[in-house]
């Protein structure tokens, strides 16, 4: 390959004066020339240049010219630049000027989306006067150090799956009391904002719901079904509306456990009123495919759909299929996935017989893990997959029902 | 001795707001609200409406829904409802109250039910889409069996002690239709209430809102060629690949891989 290649431009006049010598009675020129070449400085040498942004040679030829000229190597070092990526500083708030407090949800142990939202925003009230952000939630802290978490209150581990919104909000209640925060954020979800109205209520205080946009001494909402915004000063305790604030990346802080002069389980004490919580069953297929969590999915490859059928009872999962199988009337509309049917956003997708069209592929860009089963290697599906078989989707169904059924009875 | 439980039953009606025209109609969720307290047929069933005398009209699409009365707390405009609302309610003592969600106009912040809740010393579950006597064999008096909603279409099932304050999920079952000769005949009965001025909302700036352009999950920091796949290249999954594999094995592997995720028992 040609290697960057600095040419040396002759600069007649500086060599002129290398050359000359003027310790004489008149000047004298050298017959030999000095080796100095100074490059000259103020030439730009646009071959050099574009080597030097040049970030990938193939499939096609790409340049970064953004980046700084003394940063830029060859074009392998980016490469290595980006594998082993500067660690990030560990930000450390030993003596916190204030506190502010977010209550997360952690639905299912996972630190969910609007909850680093939730963190993003306690930041910004922290960071502008030198306080610490505290989260509080079930688990431990780790997961949260890299969300932006100071301080860390871990609740029991038992509360993660039952329900009982007023053990969380006596908890909430007693931590009020005992840290005496700035400001307490929860997410305006439907359980974070239940337990923040709960907590509101038993305090006595102004709730300011879902915030929309947070400063040190603003902070908006929406009112009036969404027609006017309401400004006010952060109130003590607020709840942060979805996808206002973007979660916090590259940072790293301690998640450090704080530790409590009381436990936080006094909230044991409450006679719950709400008792007997349990999950109802839910028939898959009376969800909207946007809601639900585990769709089982039909394209052009599939011809039993009676085995199609039975798959799905048996999976509990909602059937959905390409556009395709919509159009054929094999499924009703409503069940299109894709860029003019539904964009879905569940955490299981089995693709039976789908080839992965852009059109489809752009309805499941919200999905977390895909199973594809497809005849051709080659599909765009398979390679979407986090699970692919090559195989017959007519020989996988029956073999696939038997198995379900076969566990079921053990 | 079931429907003792539920023979009085109070509903908070709100004045909605089309979204799009901006005129008062009826709340959707509060008329979900009172359509689920006209189902479980209580021996008394109170509507109430606190707020400012001018708006009543408004109030006439709840009538036209079946009602044949409905109180109307009178206020001064923009007063603070919650303090007339627990006063009155405490003289009516209802062992349930069901109200909408979320006011479609003014504060809406989702707060009252929660303080009326505190002042009537009351259990309060959100998002309830069914409501039911409790049909266990010792249901003493005063519990009731609830059907809640919860995100992604799941449902839970709850049992309540006590006096009850709900509010109704949009996915309860919907309004029934208003028809306008009910609407006509319906009464509205005026009643003085007191009410302090709402000094917070009275200290808030208002202004039109705004939208704001949507969050897009951008990465940021590593080379532009990081941020250029990120943004154009869609997501491939870890890529386990069988090839002709018999069903049976084929199976398994799917089978064995919705358990891993936690999908199949
Ligand atoms: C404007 C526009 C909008 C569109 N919107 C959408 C949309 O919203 N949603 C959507 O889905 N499509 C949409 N499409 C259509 C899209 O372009 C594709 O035509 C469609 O998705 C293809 O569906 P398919 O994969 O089921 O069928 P095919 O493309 O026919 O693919 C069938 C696949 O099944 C495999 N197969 C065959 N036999 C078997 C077998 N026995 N076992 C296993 N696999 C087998 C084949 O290898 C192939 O990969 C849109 C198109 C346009 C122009």
């Amino acid at each position: 390959m040609t290697s960057p290649q600095i040419r040396h431009r002759v600069d007649p006049r500086a060599e002129r004066a290398a050359r000359t010598i003027l310790t004489g009675q008149r000047p004298r020129l050298l017959r030999q020339p000095v080796a100095t070449a100074t490059v000259n400085e103020r030439r730009r040498d646009p071959r050099a240049i574009r080597d030097a942004a040049l970030v990938q040679r193939q499939p096609r030829p790409r340049y970064d010219w953004a980046r700084d000229a003394a940063s830029a190597g060859t074009t392998a070092a980016v490469g290595v630049a980006v594998a082993n990526a500067p660690v990030i500083p560990l930000q450390v708030i030993a003596e916190p000027a204030y506190l502010v407090l977010a209550m997360l949800d952690r639905p299912g142990g996972e630190v969910s989306e609007h909850d680093r939202q939730v963190i993003a925003a306690a930041r910004l009230l922290a960071d502008a006067g030198g306080g610490a952000v505290v989260t509080v939630a079930t688990g431990s802290g780790e997961a949260l150090a890299e969300a932006g978490s100071d301080r860390h209150v871990a609740l029991p581990d038992g509360w993660a799956d039952d329900y009982v919104p007023e053990r969380r909000a006596a908890a909430a209640a007693a931590l009020m009391a005992s840290l005496s925060p700035r400001h307490i954020l929860f997410p305006d979800s439907p359980d974070g904002g239940d337990l923040a109205r709960r907590v509101a209520a038993a305090a006595g205080e102004r709730l300011f719901a879902g915030v929309q946009s947070l400063g040190p001494d603003r902070a908006t909402r929406q009112s009036a079904g969404g027609s006017l915004e309401t400004g006010h000063r952060p109130t003590r305790l607020m709840t942060v509306a979805a996808d206002a604030f973007a979660p916090l990346d590259g940072v790293r802080h301690e998640a450090r456990p704080l530790d409590l002069a009381t436990p936080v389980v006094a909230g044991e004490e409450v006679l719950p009123r709400l008792g007997c919580a349990r999950r109802l069953a839910v028939d898959p297929d009376a969800l909207s495919l946007s809601e639900t969590d585990f769709i089982l999915s039909a394209g052009n490859g599939v011809t039993d759909w009676q085995s199609f059928a039975e798959l799905g009872e048996a999976l509990g999962a909602t059937r959905a299929g390409s556009r395709v199988v919509c159009d054929a009337g094999h499924l009703p509309r409503e069940r299109q996935v894709g860029a003019s049917g539904t964009v879905v956003s569940a955490r299981c997708y089995l693709a039976f017989g789908i080839a992965g069209a852009p059109q489809h592929l752009q309805g499941i860009t919200g999905v977390k893990h895909v199973i594809a089963i497809n005849t051709d290697l080659h599909a765009e599906m398979i390679k979407r997959a986090d699970l692919s078989i090559v195989a017959d989707a007519q020989e996988i169904m029956p073999a696939l029902i038997r198995l379900i059924r076969e566990r079921r009875h053990d | 001795m079931t429907d003792a439980a539920m023979g009085n039953v109070a509903v908070l009606l709100s004045i909605g707001r089309h979204p799009v025209s901006g005129r008062s109609r009826r709340a959707a969720t509060d008329a979900q609200a009172l359509e689920m307290a006209l189902a479980l047929r209580p021996r008394r069933l109170t509507a109430i409406h606190a707020g400012p005398a001018a708006d009543a009209e408004a109030l006439r699409a709840y009538l036209g829904m079946g009602l044949e009365r409905l109180t109307l707390l009178v206020l001064p405009e923009g007063a603070d409802p919650v303090e007339a609302l627990i006063t009155h309610l405490r003289h009516l003592a209802p062992s349930l109250v069901l109200t909408g969600r979320q006011a479609e106009d003014g504060e809406s912040s989702g707060m009252l039910p929660y303080l009326i809740a505190r002042g009537l010393d009351a259990a309060i579950v959100p998002d309830v889409v069914r409501i039911g006597p409790a049909d266990t064999p010792d249901a003493t008096y005063g519990k009731a069996d609830l059907v809640q909603a919860l995100p992604r279409g799941q449902r839970r099932a709850l049992t309540v002690t006590g006096r009850l304050i709900a509010t109704v999920h949009p996915s309860a079952p919907p309004a029934r239709a208003s028809a306008f000769g009910p609407a006509r005949r319906g009464v509205i009965e005026p009643v003085a209430a007191q009410a302090a001025a709402d000094l917070f909302l009275s200290d808030c700036e208002h202004r039109p809102w705004r939208p704001k352009p949507k969050l897009m999950r951008v990465k940021r920091g590593g080379s532009a060629l990081d941020r250029l796949k990120a943004a154009t290249e869609s997501k491939s999954g870890k890529g386990q690949l069988l090839i002709n594999p018999t069903a049976e094995a084929g199976a398994l592997a799917i089978y064995d891989n919705l358990v891993e995720q936690g999908i199949l028992p």
